[in-house]
């Protein structure tokens, strides 16, 4: 399989506080990734390093062959690199369809965009339910979807989800994870998935890395990481 | 005993007005909504307009209401200009260092158009006859300014909420890193913003001078300055709509407070008229903080 995204010796933070220390990461074409660890570990910065909205300190960042390690996101959205980032940042007081329209930004005007509007409508017929809704007004899963959903709108080749499942009911989270699942099936789409449910998380996945105070501690295939189980349990701290 | 035609002919003057505060106040509200920063040397953008309008009547003979492009104009370069040179770099930066960066934006321009034009307080004059309005005689040019101070709310509502620019716009305001994340250059979006929001207020500054036609001087725009903050904080600061109908608000109430004041004798009702205004914004700090248009 061929190699989508590399990130090497990734060191990022905030302000004067480091904290990744190191990270290297391989997500091939078509596959299915999860980032584990504890809260604190450091997900979420190699999530927002890798989306340039914080700009890596050190380390490398390579996306479809190309260098895009200081590239700003709207650079990255373009070439389809695409966040859904935690606690979702969608535009409240826009529509439902404002907000699917904000997720092709980077499109609006050169190509048509109904083919990937009638995607995301199939795949949640709620959000075309809703679609006239303001997006603060609905309630937190549908606001999952639409954030999934307007992180389609860009036609991205690589999905990063950080946290998708955090405060939904675990039906939802089901639901949720199980679209994940038919995307990358049915789009061949590549998705890297920060999550703090291993084992749900791990039974869609095929390769995982484990995160603790900003380094890589453990990783392998979703299978060899399920028989080292508590090991896993062991460095999430559970 | 009240006048009843002097309280039909303020009501008159205080909605002129109030619709000339209110464009006035418009640009600073923008700013202030997009980009979360206060502009201090808000009047001073005023006095340019004002200057632009005097300077190509009486030297060019343009029409006052065409010198509205000019400014539009030099309202978009010279917010470009001070964007790119020293906004971009304190968008983030604590609250002082954007009050004092606007406040020296403010006092460089006035002392710029001072070394070149003097301190003197200039005039012209336009005068295209009167009209009646609800029996009162108004100044036709008056109207005029009104007019186009609706026209141009009117076309910045058109932006903001009709074009995929003024989305992006809305965006950026409701969630900056959700915007971020869609690909919008936010950068690019406060530099455009600050642009229009420094554009409306210098044309505001050629209404104001078509209203006046008097008292353009360097440091005119420190009144508007002032009263822009009342209007803004009236309105609940960041609404654009809220900042002109608080700007007409505070028109009428200023020269409703002026009949009142008048009909007590041994006082100057102008003089107490300006202070009465920050009598009402201390009201309404006590009051409603977070404005009369804000959620």
């Amino acid at each position: 399989m061929e190699e989508l995204l590399r990130v090497e010796g990734l060191e990022s933070g905030y302000g004067e506080m480091q904290v990744l220390w190191g990270v290297s990461l391989k997500v091939q074409r078509g596959s299915l990734v999860v980032i584990l660890g504890p809260n604190g570990a450091g997900k979420t910065t190699t999530l927002r390093s890798i989306m340039g909205i914080i700009r890596p300190w050190r380390g490398s960042i390579t996306f479809d062959g190309e260098d895009v390690t200081k590239l700003p996101p709207h650079k990255k959205v373009p070439r389809g690199l695409v966040l859904v980032p935690e606690g979702r940042h969608l535009f409240p007081d826009l529509t439902v369809e404002e907000n699917l329209l904000m997720g092709a930004y980077t499109r609006v005007g050169k190509e048509d965009l109904s083919d990937t509007l009638e995607l995301v409508y199939s795949l949640f017929p709620r959000l075309k339910e809703r679609r006239s809704q303001k997006a603060g007004t609905m309630s937190g899963g549908e606001q999952q979807m639409l954030a999934i959903g307007r992180a389609l709108m860009a036609k991205p080749k690589l999905l990063m989800l950080d946290e998708p499942s955090q405060g939904l009911a675990p039906k939802i989270v089901g639901d949720i994870l199980e679209t994940l699942v038919r995307l990358r099936e049915e789009q061949g789409l590549t998705i890297l998935l920060v999550e703090q449910n291993i084992a749900q998380s791990l039974k869609i996945a095929d390769y995982a890395y484990v995160l603790e105070q900003g380094r890589v501690v453990l990783e392998g295939t979703s299978s060899e990481l399920l028989e080292k189980e508590d090991l896993v349990k062991a460095y999430l701290g559970i | 005993m009240v006048d009843v035609g002097l309280v039909v002919a303020n009501l008159v003057y205080g909605l002129l007005i109030g619709i000339i505060y209110g464009i006035a106040t418009v640009g600073l509200n923008m700013i202030f909504g997009v980009l979360k920063i206060v502009n201090v040397g808000h009047g001073a953008f005023i006095m340019v307009g004002a200057y632009v309008t005097l300077l190509l009547f009486t030297l060019a003979g343009v029409t006052p209401p065409l010198t509205i492009v000019a400014s539009m104009a030099v309202g978009i370069g010279l917010g470009l200009l001070f964007y790119y040179l020293v906004i971009k770099y304190l968008v983030d930066a604590p609250e002082l260092a954007t009050l004092l960066a606007t406040f020296a934006i403010g006092v460089l321009l006035q002392e710029i158009v001072k070394a070149f034009m003097g301190a003197d307080s200039r005039g012209f004059t336009w005068n295209l006859g009167n009209i009646e309005i609800a029996g009162v005689s108004v100044a036709l040019s008056k109207v005029i300014a009104a007019i186009l101070s609706i026209a141009l709310l009117g076309f910045l509502y058109l932006v903001i909420y009709r074009t995929k620019l003024g989305l992006a716009i809305r965006a950026v305001v409701q969630d900056k890193e959700g915007a971020m994340v869609v690909g919008v250059d936010v950068d690019r979006i406060y530099a455009i913003s600050f642009a229009l929001g420094i554009m409306v207020t210098v044309a505001s500054g050629s209404i104001l001078a078509m209203y006046l036609q008097s008292g353009i001087h360097p440091y005119m725009g420190e009144i508007y300055t002032l009263k822009g903050f009342v209007i803004a904080v009236m309105a609940g600061l960041g609404s654009i709509p809220g900042a002109f109908i608080a700007g007409i608000l505070f028109g009428l109430f200023e020269n409703l407070s002026y009949v009142a004041l008048q009909s007590i004798e041994g006082i100057q009702p102008l003089v107490l008229t300006r202070s009465i205004a920050f009598l009402l914004l201390l009201i309404i700090l006590l009051v409603k903080p977070s404005g009369l248009f804000q959620r």
